[in-house]
């Protein structure tokens, strides 16, 4: 028998038992929404974390400061640690947020001089607007396309958040993911908007030289700073995103054991929906195995049904989980580190491929039964 | 009526379609039995009791013969049935069904030995409930890999004919009435040209003009088409269609009667304990 009949009678299985078919589908969907949910969170941060994360660059920030409202430096470190060898060059950078701690919708102005953004960030696309708009302006701002999509913002618009009202003068695409959730803005004008006061800057952002130590520069540098008013904390752009992020990979970790919960439902809710199923249809599968259909081709049957209900299920959670954090445009944020929730390809894959295994795991025992229940007493 | 119909279609339709040998029934050269059970005894376990509902039959069936066993409940007519079917196993003694020992096949060889040469009828008809008549038909032939869907299509088309139903190729089983469903099911156990067919109280939840009509296309397909049908009953008005009637009683044959008038006459002569 070709596989492909087998596969038809699977299908017909699934398709003219409707009810039966559309509620195990539904609940297989809900939970695979949750677990895709779950993963699109771990991967968007996984994303952050990576991605966003460079060995050759340092970030500086106020000792013992941790949100980006309470690190304040002055801007005139800037020539200071310019000077220091092993500094290709930096970047003052002031960060303003509107929630310092845990929330899913975190805006973030990021405000550095408008001559160096394109030097220190090459990886920046004008998707929309103009980089000399912006240059133009100074109160411009270019806005990462998932904050854009968020705040549905186009060029033109304008608009206020954290007390600051800016002109967009772009919408920007970078790899680094961070980049996509932020607004840049001049520094003057954001040091001016948001009554930090001129001179004051969050962070310093510093490029290595080529072969540089990074740890002896960054020691170099607070070692600089320890006496004065505004000692420094200088670490590796990669560990201080990890430690600023440690809070939601924390929050986000244990989300782990949701979609865990939600895979071992799938595997019951399918186990469950064909045990049923064999138990109901004794005599039909007597009935194939009396007509010369094998016990494994009945076995096969049961365990095509259920990777059906797991694709099923598994496009309908996944697939729905994916439109549902493309549109909805989440960004968690603390701390000033900022995680949009979007949705990836290889996670909506992988939850559609984890469904249809879960059904074929799932099928196996209610195949099992169905297969090997003795003829003569089924045909009774 | 049927039967007129089922004779027309026989000789216009189904018999290309399954290449019968009608010559087969003209032959007066005496061969072997079809089906040949010597000393067979069928037990097993329930509980911690021994039950044997067949013990040391003996019997003979010709090719093309129409047998139809009686007996009461628990006589071992059901069990005799489904060893000759090949979906239960002697447990001592011989069985052989067209020349082939079924005693000798592993399980998994007695399923395709049932793909391949035996139709099995039921009471309830066992359809299976999601597909269509046409569909339902069609099941023995998905597991001949060798027949493209256009030959199968001939194939189910042909017994659809054969059946009369033709008109109800795309009817689920619960928009035919039941006498159609048997029908149906007579239909499927045909299609893949088996030598044998074997049912188990067809007629047994017909009225009796549909019990009529099946009993006519069964006696066509015995002797139009030289099938080999062994039929339990407990109806003795079914047992007039087969051209002889054994009695089982306490899992051992008792009375053979002779072949029925209407009956055309068999070349090979049936023995029993």
């Amino acid at each position: 028998m070709k596989p492909i009949e087998l596969g038809k009678l699977a299908l017909k299985q699934v398709t003219r038992n409707p009810v039966r078919s559309l509620l195990t589908a539904a609940g297989v969907a809900a939970c695979m929404f949750l677990y895709t949910a779950v993963e699109t969170m771990q991967h968007s941060l996984a994303t952050v974390i990576e991605s966003g994360a460079d060995e050759s660059t340092l970030v500086v920030y106020r000792e013992n400061r941790f949100c980006p409202t309470t690190s304040r430096l002055p801007e005139h470190y800037l020539p200071e640690i310019e000077r220091i060898d092993g500094v290709a060059e930096a970047i003052p950078i002031q960060v303003t947020v509107n929630n310092c701690g845990a929330s899913l919708d975190v805006i973030t102005f990021r405000g550095v001089p408008p001559e160096t953004l394109a030097l220190y960030n090459p990886g920046l696309k004008i998707t929309a607007g103009s980089m000399q708009a912006w240059k133009d302006q100074s109160d411009a701002a270019l806005v990462g396309e998932h904050f854009a999509q968020r705040r549905s913002l186009r060029p033109g618009d304008t608009f206020e958040a954290v007390g600051v009202r800016v002109y967009v003068a772009g919408i920007i695409r970078s790899e680094l993911s961070q980049d996509n959730n932020v607004a840049y803005v001049h520094l003057p004008f954001l040091q001016h908007a948001s009554k930090v006061g001129l001179g004051t800057v969050t962070q310093f952002n510093v490029r290595l030289t080529e072969g540089a130590d990074a740890t002896a520069v960054a020691s170099a540098i607070d070692t600089l700073f320890a006496s004065d008013a505004a000692p420094t904390t200088t670490r590796p752009e990669k560990a201080f995103f990890a430690q600023t992020a440690q809070d939601m990979i924390e929050m986000i970790g244990f989300t782990r054991w949701i979609g865990l919960g939600a895979v071992f439902a799938v595997l019951g809710l399918v186990a469950n929906a064909l045990l049923i199923a064999v138990k109901g249809r004794v005599q039909e599968s007597a009935i194939l195995q009396t007509i010369g259909f094998s016990r494994r081709q009945v076995g096969l049957i049961m365990v095509g049904e259920g990777a059906l209900l797991g694709l099923l299920g598994g496009a309908i959670g996944s697939l729905g989980a994916a439109a549902y954090f493309h549109w909805q445009s989440f960004t968690l944020g603390n701390e000033g580190l900022t995680l949009a929730l979007a949705p990836s390809l290889s996670v909506t894959l992988a939850g559609l491929a984890i469904a249809v295994l879960l059904g074929l795991v799932a099928s196996i025992w209610p195949a099992t039964l169905a297969a090997t229940r003795p003829l003569v007493a089924s045909l009774r | 009526m049927v039967a007129t119909s089922v004779a027309i279609h026989l000789s216009k339709t189904v018999a290309k379609a399954h290449r019968y040998d009608l010559s087969k029934m003209k032959t007066s050269n005496p061969e072997p039995a079809f089906i040949q059970c010597r000393s067979l005894s069928k037990s097993y376990y329930k509980g911690s009791t021994v039950v044997t509902p067949l013990e040391a039959l003996d019997l003979d069936v010709a090719r093309g013969e129409f047998l139809a066993l009686m007996g009461p409940s628990g006589s071992g007519k059901t069990t005799l049935l489904n060893l000759i079917a090949g979906i239960d196993t002697p447990t001592t003694g011989s069985l052989s069904v067209g020349g082939r020992d079924l005693g000798t096949l592993s399980r998994g060889r007695l399923t395709q030995w049932r793909a391949q040469h035996c139709g099995y009828i039921f009471q309830l008809y066992h359809l299976v409930p999601i597909l269509t008549a046409f569909e339902n038909i069609e099941l023995p032939l998905l597991l001949d890999s060798s027949l493209d869907r256009k030959q199968r299509r001939q194939k189910v088309e042909a017994a659809l004919d054969l059946v009369g139903l033709s008109d109800r190729a795309r009817h689920r089983p619960t928009e035919l009435s039941g006498g159609q469903e048997q029908r149906v099911a007579i239909a499927r156990a045909i299609v893949a040209d088996p030598g044998l067919l074997v049912a188990d109280e067809p007629t047994g939840d017909l009225d009796r003009n549909s019990a009529n009509q099946i009993l006519d296309l069964l006696r066509e397909l015995s002797s139009q088409y030289d099938k080999t049908i062994v039929m339990v009953t407990h109806d003795a008005h079914a047992a007039e269609a087969a051209s002889r009637t054994l009695h089982l009683e306490k899992g051992q044959l008792i009375e053979n009667t002779a072949p029925h008038s209407a009956q055309p006459a068999r070349t090979a002569t049936p023995t029993h304990a």
